[in-house]
């Protein structure tokens, strides 16, 4: 079956490409353009549109324990879910697995990672992810404030013992990479300190929060896996953390480090409430550390709900709630904390937020190193994605939405100084060659042969937004899934995961340790492939070594 | 292969499933009930439902659904047994139902097994002795709303009404609770009404202005827990959810199957039971089509039943695993060739007609 994308500019970033052409597949893979007089088996005209790869979004929590008990904690908003989806099973849910696949489908997403599984809750997440159709999809697996690591570190283990745990951990969960998040904060939440920065100390462990987060920086870089420690800093959310970023961005010391989120970190204390935008000090910081990527973590403005296993920022934020109600779990590792949130353009705090983001998309230069995020839902849901776009890519528009802001909080940033306007293949970097790189997906996120056959085909609208929420055409693995916006068509895609190299002996400890600690076996946390109901659910992706 | 009976009398497994397909096809509100299954199965019977404009419910869901009526209303500091057991150095036991409704929960907070811990119960019920180091404050069940009500003024330090249980009694234990370093409420929602369970989870919330507390509830049988989280990622409801106009409608007291059938709103009822050979619950009903664990016809009952496998035992499977509060893969212990509720959902599904709805 071959298929051809005819006529379309093609901005493939990648391979240097923005030009009028064809693209070429035959079944799940990009060809080169067969030689003249090859028929295709089917043609879509692509005049007059934009033809990209397929979008990849590095984070978004859209599975798992947390996702769901959101659900379970905010019934009164799923009937204000955005567009229903018509074909696949449950389609007329507002706020499920399967309206999740469609809905980033219909954007020209086409793989998605959920950064923030905790081990024990790896199934379950697989299981949602496992009913999440057409996309690909991929976890992130929590350490920092589980015993096992901290107790390594105590013991001082050295470093190849903590990469053998890195290691197993991955295998166990089927994660495509490590994340920590607020390294040692929810462990010194137990024991009741409500606030912890990167040079403190874990009780009882004795070792510090930067401590932590080196030495898993190190065994993830040093076991091969492509994607680096992704890491959510301390302080979420308060007046004056930018320290804690800069900090954190200082540590990095040339190995890779993925900030999330940075957003929630771009704040200082100056101006007259004493809260302030720091996004530009930050934004020079990363402009000038090479190894380093962040996602922005965008605010906008709406209900939505904060889901985070920084149970020390959750526990800290329960007053604030939106509606009046919270939960916070503790338990093995980080816990997790659902604290619904509304995002008030009246508000000074969340305007200064908003622009924030904002700042750092448009002062951060390399668009290789800075990715497209809302944090979803935690800044806002992913469906405010093409909002975002047209923000980036229209000073008008940009200064449309500025005017209807507080003064006050606009003083307090500088974004009304800011003229960069993104470009078409600059957010075709960010949002699609980019992501695959930080991932080590070297098999998606451009169109060159070879490729999997993930390929969005837009409309060129002078309204970005517009252009951006209804993709004309969307192909994943080949398929035709969407047209005119419209899932036409429903498949069930695969977790990717990696498996670096380890030495046996930790399977064995680990079985111990599950028996001392759990009285359980280690197999209670794994996660087998027939457990997920769907023929080859995962995707298993190279590691450097 | 799995066994199959029509009005009590064995039938072939086509048979049996060939005509509960029609059963469900030709029912104007089907109900499926019971839904003791594991994942595959709920996931199988959620994905049913739609098809045919089911309701959705479970036959623990009374209990699951006071838990989730005080999360959505006010949430809750949740904490899972086994961090329980690990961190706890006071623990608040209330209500005299535990031990019955989780027999392994002494092993689950390591009880009895020595230390320094605080145990305090609560109206462990009329003829409880304590053990030794644990202290009682109030008898039976009945107490519980006042006492819960005095307890949390006197740790606010606000005067209480007269509960029937000493005012110094109320006030050690509000002393003892705050002088905690992370202390752990642990009720049932047999024993407790939502308010009750609000106002216990207020006390929770309240000790953390100072100290850490945190608790949880004895999750109901039949893997209810895990069958409520496969319910909510699917349609973003718990149970008690109907498909009737097309997409999924929750409603506590609308889709109360047990209700349903005693007025007679339903008229075909699939009753899943994979965990133990449980029959409905009621009496007079319209027809069931019974999915259990049973090699033999149940009595009076279904007007076509289907033998299934046990998670766990005939076959592996996820659930819920109460300890850990997580799902869990389990491995079948003595694999046999039962069918698995999955299995045989999907083969009522497929046997469905071509109906468009």
């Amino acid at each position: 079956m071959r298929t051809r994308i005819a006529g379309g500019r093609v901005i493939d970033p990648a391979h240097g490409r923005d030009a009028v052409g064809d693209v070429w597949i035959s079944d799940r893979h990009i060809i080169e353009p067969p030689a003249g007089g090859t028929v295709a088996d089917a043609t879509y005209d692509a005049t007059g549109k934009i033809v990209m790869a397929g979008a990849i979004d590095v984070h978004s929590h859209i599975a798992g324990w947390n996702v769901n008990t959101a659900r379970l904690l905010l019934p009164e908003f799923h009937r204000a879910a955005a567009p229903r989806p018509a074909a696949p099973p449950l389609s007329a849910a507002g706020w499920s697995t399967f309206a999740t696949g469609c809905l980033y489908a219909q954007m020209g997403f086409t793989t998605v990672v959920e950064p923030a599984v905790l081990p024990h809750y790896a199934l379950h997440a697989h299981l949602e992810l496992a009913d999440i159709p057409i996309i690909d999809k991929a976890t992130l697996a929590v350490l920092g404030n589980d015993d096992f690591l901290l107790g390594l570190m105590r013991d001082s283990a050295g470093a190849a013992a903590i990469r053998d745990y890195v290691a197993w951990t991955l295998d166990a969960t089927r994660s495509l990479g490590i994340k920590v998040v607020n390294a040692g904060g929810s462990i010194a939440l137990k024991e009741n300190v409500r606030q912890f920065s990167f040079d403190d100390v874990v009780p009882h462990y004795g070792v510090s929060s930067r401590a932590i987060v080196k030495a898993l920086q190190r065994a993830a870089h040093e076991a091969g896996v492509p994607h680096p420690l992704h890491v959510h800093c301390n302080n979420l959310g308060m007046a004056g953390n930018v320290e804690s970023a800069l900090a954190t961005i200082a540590a990095a010391e040339g190995l890779p480090l993925h900030l999330a989120h940075l957003q929630f970190y771009g704040y200082g204390k100056e101006g007259p409430r004493g809260f302030s935008s720091a996004a530009a000090r930050l934004a020079e910081a990363v402009n000038g550390a090479t190894g380093v990527t962040i996602d922005v973590g965008q605010v906008m403005f709406g209900q939505t709900v904060t889901i985070s296993l920084d149970t020390l920022r959750q526990f800290n934020a329960r007053h604030q709630a939106r509606p009046r109600k919270y939960v916070l779990l503790e338990t093995e590792g980080n816990g997790a904390g659902i604290v619904p949130y509304e995002y008030r353009a009246s508000d000074f705090y969340n305007a200064v937020q908003w622009a924030a983001g904002l700042e750092l998309f448009l002062l951060i230069n390399d668009p290789w190193r800075v990715f497209f995020t809302t944090d979803h839902p935690n800044g806002a849901p992913f469906t405010t994605y093409p909002d975002i776009i047209a923000l980036l890519m229209h000073r008008e528009v940009r200064a449309r939405a500025i005017a209807a802001l507080p003064p006050d909080a606009i003083a307090v940033t500088t974004l009304p100084s800011i003229a960069r306007e993104y470009s078409l293949t600059e957010i075709a970097t960010m949002t699609r060659a980019a992501p695959a790189r930080l991932l080590g997906l070297t098999d998606r996120g451009h169109l060159g042969p070879g490729a999997v056959a993930d390929v969005a085909v837009y409309a060129d609208e002078r309204d970005r937004a517009k252009m951006f929420r209804a993709a004309a055409l969307v192909f994943k693995d080949g398929e035709l899934v969407v047209r005119d916006g419209t899932v036409t068509q429903v498949r069930w895609g695969r977790a990717l995961t990696v498996r670096p190299e380890r030495d046996r002996a930790i399977d064995h400890r680990m079985t111990r340790y599950y028996e001392d600690r759990f009285g359980l076996a280690d197999a209670y946390l794994k996660v087998p492939e027939h457990a997920l109901g769907r023929p080859q659910p995962f995707g298993l992706v190279p590691c450097a070594r | 292969m799995a066994r199959a009976w029509i009005g009590g009398k064995p039938v072939a497994l086509e048979r049996a499933l060939a005509e509960a397909a029609e059963l469900l096809a030709a029912s104007r509100c089907p109900l499926i009930t019971g839904l003791g299954t594991d994942i595959a199965g709920a996931r199988a019977a959620i994905g049913l439902a739609e098809r045919i404009g089911a309701v959705i419910d479970h036959v623990n869901a009374d209990a699951l659904l006071r838990d989730l009526a005080v999360l959505r209303e006010a949430g809750m500091m949740l904490v899972t047994p086994n961090e329980a057991r690990l961190r706890a150095d006071t623990l608040l036991l209330v209500g005299p139902s535990l031990e019955t409704d989780a027999p392994e929960l002494a092993d689950w907070l390591g009880l009895g097994t020595g230390g320094e811990r605080a145990i305090v119960r609560l109206c462990p019920g009329r003829g409880a002795r304590p053990t030794e180091g644990e202290t009682h404050v109030g008898r039976g069940a009945d107490q519980l709303p006042s006492l819960l009500a005095a307890l949390r003024a006197g740790i606010a330090g606000r005067p209480a009404g007269k509960t029937g249980i000493s005012a110094k009694a109320i006030a050690n234990l509000a002393t003892r609770l705050k002088a905690a370093r992370y202390g752990v409420a642990v009720w049932s929602a047999r024993d407790l009404d939502p308010l009750a369970i609000e106002m216990l989870c207020g006390i929770v919330a309240d000790l953390n202005t100072k100290t850490r507390f945190s608790g949880f509830s004895i999750a109901p049988g039949d893997n209810a827990v895990g069958v409520l989280q496969a319910c909510g990622w699917m349609t973003g409801f718990p149970l008690r959810t109907g498909f009737g106009r097309g997409y999924p409608e929750h409603d506590p007291w609308r889709f109360d199957g047990a209700r349903m059938v005693a007025a007679r709103e339903t008229d075909c009822v699939l009753w899943i039971s994979a965990f133990r050979a449980a029959s409905p619950p009621w009496g007079e009903g319209p027809p069931v089509i019974a999915l259990i664990t049973s090699d033999a016809a149940l009595g009076s009952g279904p007007a076509i039943q289907i033998e299934v496998g046990r998670p766990g035992v005939d076959h592996d499977g996820v659930q819920h695993h109460p300890p850990l509060g997580t799902l869990v893969a389990v491995e079948a212990t003595r694999p046999s060739d039962a069918m698995s509720v999955a299995d045989v959902v999907a083969k009522i599904s497929a046997a469905l007609p071509e109906v468009a709805r």
